[in-house]
């Protein structure tokens, strides 16, 4: 199954998004867990999401890898060694906004550059639930850049959308049916 | 408790007197604290969280927020969605659009009703009996 769920912030999509991959873990009774990081901890603040992030998963038999940028690389460490593994990916404004920022991303090419991980985690795992973000309704005139960043991840959205088999919007914390 | 949600400017106000048409309506901008805990109905909520946070009262914010659907487990709620965007540079910004999203997701765990309306027209997106909160404890708010 793959599984896309977008919110806004604090509604509370990621605690959705671990009950729903932790429960198809557990039906499977199979293969392993794992939680893909895409977070890149700088700052207090990134630092505190994350240290929650953490607490709330701790004890559920995640195995988390770091995943910054490249992750059809991450995704293929996993499938490789791992066959029917269960993926939990959060999320994809941060691995989008890597790609595009960081030196070592992949710049123009980031949004191939996250379907072809996408893809590789959809073939070799037997569920995958991502997490992305309703960035595109709210907010003041954008420079382009800011303009540029919501198109990429809008549209890498749809793109998910479109190969999803179900698909949620959490809205405070209640899961909202989209597709499925 | 129930709350009517979505984006600026839906017509949330005018499906809430229309929903709920025999209460009184109290303005988050400018109630206070008591009144939220006997008020029948609160419309702009988000600005009220806005505001105690601009008065340094975080704590006190949070802790009405757990005491609410005990004590006022009648009342109707209006609140503006945000976090639809980018992330605020500013970082007073960054924090009530997640606070206004915690305490929203606390709050509607605790609803037996939530409708959310765009262009005017709500849907009704929870309808069942209020027993989360009281059966999960705090564990939905951990921040």
């Amino acid at each position: 199954m793959f599984y896309l769920i977008t919110g806004g912030s604090g509604s509370g999509k990621s605690e959705y998004a671990e009950e729903v991959i932790c429960k198809l873990w557990e039906q499977e009774n199979s293969g392993k867990l794992f939680y893909i990081a895409t977070m890149v901890p700088e700052g207090a603040e990134t630092g505190a999401k994350i240290e929650r992030h953490r607490q709330m998963r701790d004890g559920k038999g995640f195995q988390t890898l770091e995943c910054y940028t490249d992750l059809a690389g991450a995704a293929a460490k996993i499938t490789e060694d791992n066959p029917e593994s269960s993926v939990l990916l959060e999320c994809i404004s941060n691995l989008a906004a890597n790609e595009m920022y960081r030196e070592e991303g992949a710049g123009p090419a980031a949004a191939e550059k996250i379907m072809t991980g996408i893809k590789v985690l959809q073939k070799g795992c037997l569920h995958v639930v991502v997490v992305t973000n309703e960035v595109c309704s709210e907010g003041p005139a954008n420079t382009a850049e800011m303009r540029h960043y919501k198109e990429v991840l809008g549209r890498l959205n749809g793109r998910m959308g479109e190969t999803a088999d179900r698909m949620i919007e959490v809205v405070y914390g209640i899961p909202v049916e989209v597709k499925g | 408790m129930k709350m009517i949600i979505g984006g600026a400017f839906q017509g949330k106000m005018a499906y809430a007197k229309a929903s709920y048409p025999d209460i009184l309506w109290i303005d988050g901008r400018k109630c206070s604290f008591a009144a939220l805990e006997t008020c029948a109905g609160v419309y702009h909520f988000q600005e009220y969280i806005r505001r105690m946070l601009k008065e340094g009262k975080e704590a006190q914010l949070l802790a009405l927020v757990e005491r609410l659907p005990q004590v006022n487990a009648g009342i109707v709620i209006i609140s503006e969605e945000v976090g639809y965007g980018l992330v605020p540079v500013d970082s007073f910004e960054r924090k009530f659009r997640e606070q206004a999203g915690r305490i929203c997701t606390r709050l509607a765990a605790c609803c037996d009703r939530v409708d959310r309306v765009i262009c005017g027209i709500g849907t009704v997106i929870k309808a069942e009996a209020c027993n989360t909160l009281a059966k999960e404890g705090n564990n939905a708010h951990e921040d």
